[in-house]
Order: C-alpha cells, then structure tokens, then sequence
C-alpha cells in the first residue's frame, strides 16, 4: 500500500516537477535544511533544559510553550520540503534501509514529543522523569538526523 | 600564496587521509549539518527576541546569557568539523564560487554581533524588557537570520559544485 502511495507521488505533476527540473531539488533541499535548523535548535533547548542545561530562567514546561509555534511551524515546513524531496525518486527511497529508518524514527520522536513529553511537562518537577524524556527525545531526533543523512550516501 | 596553502593542505597526510577514507569524510561533514542546529538553531532564538517574536516576557540580556553558551559550543563543533573538511578539501574549494561566497558570509556574519556587543548593547539596559528592541538591535537580528541563512544555502551548494 505505501508502495502504491510512493509511486502515485512520484507520478503527480509536483513528482515530474521535482523530476525533471534542474534547481528545483537543490533549492528544496535547502528549505529542508533551514527548517531542520529551527527545529532543531527548538528540540535542543527543550531537551537540554529537560537535563537541566541551558535555560533556566524558565521550567522546560514553560521553554515548550514559548517554542511551539515555532517547533510545529518549521516541522511542518520540514514535512512539506520532506515530501518534495521524496517525490523526486520515491521508488528508491521505499527500498532505502535509511529512509525506512528514518520514518520510523520520526514517528517514534513525533509521537513521543506530542504524546509523552507534553504530559511530563505538564506535572512539573518529576527530575528524573524530565530526564529520562530528554535522554530519550534527543537520541531520537539525533537518530533521525543521522538516518536522514545517511539517505543521500548510502 | 593563498592557493598554494590550500594545495599545501590538500596534499598533507592528514588531508589525503580524510578525502580517501570511505567513512572519515562522511562521518565528519554529518558531523557539521547536525552542530548546524546547536550553532544556527540557538543564535536564531536570541534573533527572534530581538525582534519581538520569542521570549517576549523574558529580557534580552536573559536569553543572551542563557543562549550565547550553547551557541559558542556550537561554534566550536562547526568550526572543528567544518576546518578538517576544508583541509580535505582545500585545493578544490579555492575555486569553488559558493565555497568563496560562505566565506564572505561568515566574515560578515563575525561582525555583526561585534558591532552589536559595542554598540546598541552597550545600552541594553534601558531597552532590555522591551518587547521590540530598537532599530539597530532589530537589523541586528535580521542580518543574522539573513546572514545564516546565506551561509546555510552556500554551505550546500558547496558540494553541488565541487567536481
């Protein structure tokens, strides 16, 4: 079924767009590049402030407030830009172990990002559950990075 | 003399061994895109305050102090991986465009906050709980968003020209 759903990607007008032009993949690319920067630099501030570095004029709670605009804005401009990039050789990708990884990585950091960590900040105080998440989390999204990474070498 | 330097670089042992190795490079230039986000991620952060879009309760030396530390470590991440690619790469990046425009950008994004930290901060007392900074603090922060955001771009396009 996924396969099905790559290949129909990379056979709509944006697939044979991302296909065929010359600058279109490099200049996505860099969205891609740009947004990850943010949404990492959000991830890292609320991770680190988890472990108790960086901000602590503000309880991680409070860091992940003030960042969730920013964190859910530059994800979904990562997913957008994602999905460009995907519809330039989707075929290729279903059979990366690289990309597969990272997919499975990213639902796992999303999932746990929205679903367990949002909880943990909600009870405030519980130091080595903040912990605990922020070890989790950033070994998480650095496993997504590297995966992502690892796409355009292996 | 500039050229024979990077040719000097590109031929020295270190240098060879880092082009040659199957995993050195990669592992290296992974290595930089990811102390992208603890370099650029942060410093972006304290842009945003200084425009009024981040941390608007908080005072700007506040998040500086809380910020600057990460950055620099960042710094210290990008600019290790980034020399010993450059070392591996030395004579081809001489002439590689967007090699030279990263360059250009990264010296003028060195002096933006030079010209920041002994001007406009100097008085950041009286505008630090202010939730828009004042003009110069303001452009102080585009640049650096616009500056990283050039050096992000040319830093990729390096390899799109690198033959």
């Amino acid at each position: 079924m996924v396969l099905h759903l790559f290949k129909w990607l990379g056979e709509t007008p944006v697939g044979f767009f991302m296909q065929q032009s010359t600058y279109a993949f490099a200049i996505v690319e860099m969205f891609h590049l740009l947004s990850l920067t943010i949404l990492g630099g959000a991830i890292l501030l609320i991770d680190l402030r988890l472990l108790g570095f960086g901000f602590k004029s503000q309880t991680a709670g409070q860091l992940a407030k003030e960042l969730r605009r920013w964190l859910q804005g530059s994800l979904v401009i990562a997913a957008i830009s994602g999905i460009l990039l995907l519809a330039e050789e989707p075929i290729k990708c279903y059979y990366s172990p690289a990309f597969r990884l990272k997919m499975l990585l990213l639902i796992l950091a999303v999932l746990f990002y929205f679903g367990v960590q949002d909880r943990i900040f909600a009870r405030n105080g519980k130091l080595a559950l903040e912990r605990t998440a922020g070890i989790i989390s950033l070994a998480l999204w650095f496993g997504v990075a590297l995966s992502g990474r690892a796409i355009g070498l292996l | 003399m500039v050229l024979r330097f990077c040719q000097w670089l590109y031929d020295s042992g270190i240098g060879t061994q880092i082009r040659e190795s199957i995993w050195v490079f990669p592992i290296i230039e992974t290595t930089h895109v990811l102390g992208m986000a603890l370099l650029v991620g942060t410093i972006a952060m304290l842009d945003l305050r200084l425009l009024g879009l981040l941390f608007k309760q908080e005072a700007v030396s506040e998040v500086a102090s809380r910020i600057l530390p990460l950055t620099w470590a960042g710094f210290a991440v990008m600019f290790t991986s980034g020399f010993l690619l450059f070392w591996a790469e030395a004579a081809k990046s001489y002439y590689n465009p967007a090699f030279r425009l990263k360059l250009v950008l990264l010296l003028l994004v060195g002096l933006n906050p030079l010209v920041f930290h002994f001007t406009i901060y100097r008085s950041v007392a009286t505008w630090n709980y202010q939730v828009v900074t004042p003009l110069r603090a303001r452009m102080a922060g585009v640049f650096s968003l616009a500056l990283w955001t050039g050096i992000i771009c040319a830093g990729r396009a390096i390899a799109y020209f690198q033959k």
